[in-house]
């Protein structure tokens, strides 16, 4: 209590900086004065009475000290005393000041962007109550709408039926919710009744009734979902996203309750969902509307739900607490064997096989799905690898420019030391400097990161709408800066600070300049080539990136992309059954042919280099099933034209292909080789995707390969179809077929029409006022789109390869300058016994590359070995390119010249004399 | 050249110590005590009165008492105002407040105690223990 109200005085009066200095001045002038008038009452003459009273009394100046420091909080002033000075002492020497702030910035900056990304997606839990207790069904991602039976019969996709019979025999879950996989690609096209809007294009995913339960959530405003929601039949009710309801209903509370109609059907919105929650999963499209499981066959016209060898859905659980996991893991596995055994897909002879094997790996379900995080596993850790060599190769920078400057205040230090400074004080001055000089950096570095991070999202994630990932730093980001700038400022500081502070001061006095002509120490050259070597690997990591984009953009995708738009629509989201779609297909042609200048129009399920693809196993008729598979594409007549793919043999789909003609397959030449002997004409054959099916279609032609999904996906085979054409073995009810809905349309015009999107949207809405553009894109956009990844990660290897070279090239400058203003003596001495100047700037350039080599000796066997770990992210690039290692081991030795020859050339113009006149 | 011998030397600089927390402590017990006896006194006052108490035994600054004042004063235990002194001089008075009485009371006891603890190590003999 007494300590406390004693602390208290003392931060008030530190904080008003009301000290009684006066009072206590004029306290102690009276105390002297009636000790003297006693001394003089004694007989003592004035003077010598004076004198007494003052040696009683004490040292004033000391008792005065006591006294402030009792008043005040001396740590806390003689800190900011410290940054005080540091802060003046910087502001003197700018360029010091600027060329550390800016690197550490740097540096600093480059780390925290990097670390924001790996927070916000690796590190990153969903935003629901004790995301510990959730787990995952299923340790890999599948997506989307499966059959058959998955590698290694290990599941982690599910059918309605066999979530609804583990949901059913699982007390040790509190509750398990079932998601759609696919919520990724589930577009649905939205308007809200009443008002005169057209329909707009949304995310959507269809999710169990406990889905909201299962997290914990509470609705924003309203209601979630409940199991009586998600019954068949049961009026269609929706939750809306909190970020959809802000953005694109401004937050109107009205919005609960009302109706809006989702591909052409009414739903009632029931709830908002809680601010930032994104899903089951991290994604760039986040749904906007979660709606029933059962709802999604009136809705989507998804045949598979209730499908039991349809595999759609991923399962996360909360766990009731003291649940026993392993033996949870072989339940659940047994449940799912069991709910399996009757179904369709386990009848034939192999897959019946294959029962026994069927289990599931329970994984950790706090991030739910981890689809993103595994896709940028790999190029995140391989960015925190290279900004972290950025930072390595700064922070050797600052420590040379701080090593610099600790020898060149040595005589500074000495004269402090000689006025009483003691060693710790001193060291305590020069590390605060540090220390500020860091924080400084640090802060800079956060604005650095703040503006990296929102770039790296905008590079990365180019078609986001509502991305949860934040470019404003974190409390984790912050102490991540805070903690390196800390860190490399006392680390870095600590050297310089004790050789300066340990001067003696005497010596240091007495020999002036000349004690140290030695130059740069081993530990600074020793930076110097680390930093060489270093910049050497990033130089390299560079140029390898920079090749591997480089082959992928330019490689032959054998198609044509000039004056193509794609057109991404939904018929089934417009309403139409899949019986309507031939008339819908039949008006699209009519009408934008009627278009001047519009040359061809494809329409197809999906597009050349777009994320979708259609897989079926392939079974040629007359050959044993090779149990592989191949991608389909259904396609009209004036597809192959529209896209540039060229026939090589037979014909492509035509006109001739309606409903009612012989079924027929166009396939591409990965698909004759994989499929087909050498010399084999496939032309005649026929194939199916089972042995049941095997004579539906009948070859037709060949194509060449155009690239489909991704450039890295080599023989792929392919077959095309006619769209509308359903083979003989399928007995399915037309309107359950929705492999009949076409999902782009191609435009092919004679020369580049600006006006394009306005004038399909026109065109589109003439036909059905509900036909909404999903997306519409030029060719070569939705081409470039598909190289975003790898053209981040190239640009960024260029950016701290760059940034490497020119930071090594600072600190190099740094150290040879430095050499050269302590040889000034002996440079000038050289040159009046008669060196000639080409000679002294040949002796300093020799010295700077002789590090520099020692740099890139160490950095061309660290390259070669580092590329390995790229390997797996780079294209066609294997082992490092003799052109790339020479061009950049050329870059680090050209930056060397040019760092070494400003300070070179000083040297050399040394006036003899007054060079001998320094000393 | 001529260089000019600098009388600095190797000297080491010791810091000054600081005083141990007893002293402290004891210099504060005693201003507390000697304000009980005589009421309000000028720092010159108590600095003379604690000479004359203790003797000659006691042999500090009078200056140091000052920021003994101060954290008492800091700490509540004492309050100050100006007045006039005996000769008629502006000088500062210091006075015991109802907490510097509680702590005075506090004090003595815990020193009594030690002191008399202390004592029985003094007076106790090696057959007493037998």
């Amino acid at each position: 209590m007494r300590a406390l109200r004693r602390l208290f005085a003392r931060v008030r009066n530190f904080a008003t900086h009301r000290g009684d200095d006066e009072r206590q001045r004029e306290e102690m002038d009276e105390h002297l004065a009636m000790q003297t008038e006693e001394n003089m009452r004694t007989g003592m003459p004035l003077e010598e009475a004076r004198r007494q009273a003052a040696i009683k009394f004490g040292a004033t100046g000391t008792i005065h000290e006591d006294y402030h420091a009792e008043e005040g909080l001396p740590l806390v002033e003689n800190a900011l005393h410290d940054i005080r000075y540091a802060l003046r002492k910087l502001r003197k020497s700018p360029g010091f000041t600027a060329v550390t702030v800016l690197t550490l910035a740097l540096g600093i900056g480059a780390n925290a962007a990097i670390f924001s990304l790996v927070e916000g997606v690796l590190m990153r839990k969903l935003p629901v109550a004790d995301p510990n207790s959730l787990v995952r069904l299923g340790d890999h991602n599948d997506c989307c709408v499966g059959y058959g039976v998955p590698d290694n019969a290990d599941y982690s996709l599910f059918s309605t039926d066999a979530w609804e019979q583990l949901r059913r025999n699982t007390p040790e879950f509190e509750q398990l919710a079932a998601m759609e996989s696919g919520a990724d690609y589930q577009r649905v096209v939205v308007r809200r009744q009443g008002l005169e809007q057209a329909a707009q294009p949304r995310m959507g995913e269809f999710v169990s009734g406990n889905y909201f339960r299962t997290f914990g959530l509470r609705p924003a405003i309203g209601r979630l979902f409940t199991d009586a929601d998600d019954t068949q039949g049961s009026s269609i009710v929706a939750v809306m996203s909190y970020e959809a309801w802000k953005n694109s209903y401004a937050g109107d509370p009205a919005v609960v309750g009302s109706v809006f109609v989702v591909n052409t059907q009414p739903i009632t919105v029931v709830g908002i969902a809680p601010q930032g929650f994104f899903g089951d999963h991290l994604s760039s499209t986040p749904p906007d509307f979660y709606l029933p499981i059962q709802s999604a066959p009136v809705l989507a016209n998804a045949s598979y739900v209730h499908d039991p060898t349809a595999n759609w859905l991923d399962i996360i659980g909360r766990i009731q607490p003291g649940v026993n996991r392993v033996e949870l893991q072989e339940k659940l596995s047994g449940i799912l064997r069991r709910a399996l055994t009757p179904i369709h897909t386990f009848s034939s002879e192999q897959n019946r096989a294959l029962l026994p094997k069927v289990h599931i790996v329970l994984t950790t379900g706090e991030a739910g799905i981890r689809g993103m995080q595994e896709q940028y596993a790999l190029q995140l850790h391989l960015l925190m690898a290279i900004s972290g060599l950025v930072l390595l190769i700064a922070c050797a920078n600052v420590a040379n420019l701080l090593l610099v400057r600790g020898m060149n205040r040595k005589a500074e230090m000495s004269v402090r030391a000689a006025l009483g400074a003691s060693r710790s004080r001193l060291i305590r001055q020069l590390l605060t400097e540090s220390v500020v000089l860091a924080l400084l950096g640090g802060l800079a570095g956060l604005g650095v990161a703040y503006g990296g991070t929102r770039s790296l999202l905008a590079m990365a994630f180019p078609r986001a709408n509502e991305l949860p990932i934040h470019a404003s730093p974190s409390p984790a980001v912050l102490a991540f800066a805070c903690g390196l700038s800390l860190v490399t400022g006392i680390l870095f500081g600590i050297a310089p600070a004790w050789i300066a502070a340990t001067a003696e001061p005497a010596e240091a006095l007495r020999t002036g300049q000349r004690a140290a002509a030695g130059g740069a120490t081993l530990l600074q050259r020793g930076l110097v080539v680390v930093q060489t070597a270093l910049s050497l690997v990033l130089l390299v990591a560079a140029g390898l990136f920079a090749q591997s984009i480089n082959r992928l953009q330019h490689t032959d995708l054998r198609l044509e992309s000039k004056n193509r738009y794609i057109v991404h629509i939904d018929p089934q989201a417009a309403g139409y059954l899949p019986s309507r779609v031939g008339d819908l297909y039949r008006s699209i042609e009519q009408q934008f042919h009627a278009i001047p200048g519009l040359l061809k129009v494809g329409i197809s399920t999906y597009t050349p280099m777009e994320e979708r693809n259609d897989g079926w196993s392939v079974q040629i008729q007359g050959q044993p099933d090779l149990h592989v598979s191949a991608s389909d594409v259904r396609v009209n007549a004036e597809y192959f034209d529209s896209v540039g793919t060229h026939v090589l043999l037979g014909r492509g789909i035509g006109p001739q292909d309606t409903p009612a003609s012989a079924t027929v397959a166009v396939v591409n030449q990965s698909f004759v080789k994989k499929f087909f002997k050498p010399n084999q004409n496939p032309i005649g054959h026929h194939f199916g995707t089972g042995p049941k099916s095997a004579a539906d279609f009948e070859i037709v032609g060949v194509v060449e390969d155009t690239v489909y999904t991704s450039v890295r996906w080599k023989d792929h085979a392919m077959y095309f179809l006619p769209i509308l054409q359903r083979p003989a073995s399928d007995k399915t009810p037309i309107d359950q077929d929705d492999d009949l809905y076409a999902g782009t349309i191609v435009l092919a015009t004679a020369r580049p029409t600006s006006n394009m999107e306005s004038l399909t949207r026109r065109t589109l809405s003439a036909i059905n006022p509900n036909l909404a553009i999903v997306r519409f894109e030029t060719f070569d956009q939705q081409i470039a789109d598909q190289f975003t990844d790898d053209r981040m990660i190239a640009r960024l290897t260029l950016l701290f390869g760059g940034l490497a070279l020119l930071l090594a090239t600072i600190g190099l400058y740094g150290v040879t300058a430095y050499t050269v203003s302590r040889r000034t003596g002996e440079i000038g001495i050289r040159m009046a016994l008669g060196a000639e100047r080409i000679r002294v700037i040949g002796m300093i350039i020799q010295g700077a590359l002789i590090q520099v080599l020692l740099g890139l000796a160490i950095g061309v066997p660290s390259a070669l070995l580092c590329v390995r770990f790229a390997e797996a992210i780079l294209y066609e690039v294997n082992g490092v390119d003799a052109t790339i290692l020479v061009t950049a081991i050329l870059l680090l030795i050209v930056a060397t010249c040019i760092a070494a020859l400003i300070p070179a050339r000083r040297a050399a113009s040394i006036d003899p004399v007054t060079a001998l006149r320094v000393e | 050249m001529k260089y000019g011998i600098i009388p600095v030397g190797n000297q080491k600089v010791e810091e000054m110590k600081q005083k141990s927390d007893v002293q402290q402590g004891t210099l504060g017990l005693m201003v507390l005590k000697t304000l009980q006896l005589l009421g309000p006194l000028h720092g010159y006052g108590m600095a003379r009165r604690i000479e004359q108490i203790s003797g000659d035994l006691l042999a500090v600054n009078q200056g140091t008492l000052y920021p003994v004042l101060l954290k008492l004063e800091q700490e509540g235990a004492i309050a100050s105002e100006w007045g006039a002194s005996e000769s008629n001089r502006r000088a500062r008075f210091y006075r015991l407040t109802r907490a510097g009485h509680k702590q005075l009371q506090a004090e003595t006891r815990g020193w009594e105690q030690t002191a008399a603890i202390i004592a029985r190590f003094f007076e106790v003999k090696a057959e007493d223990l037998s």
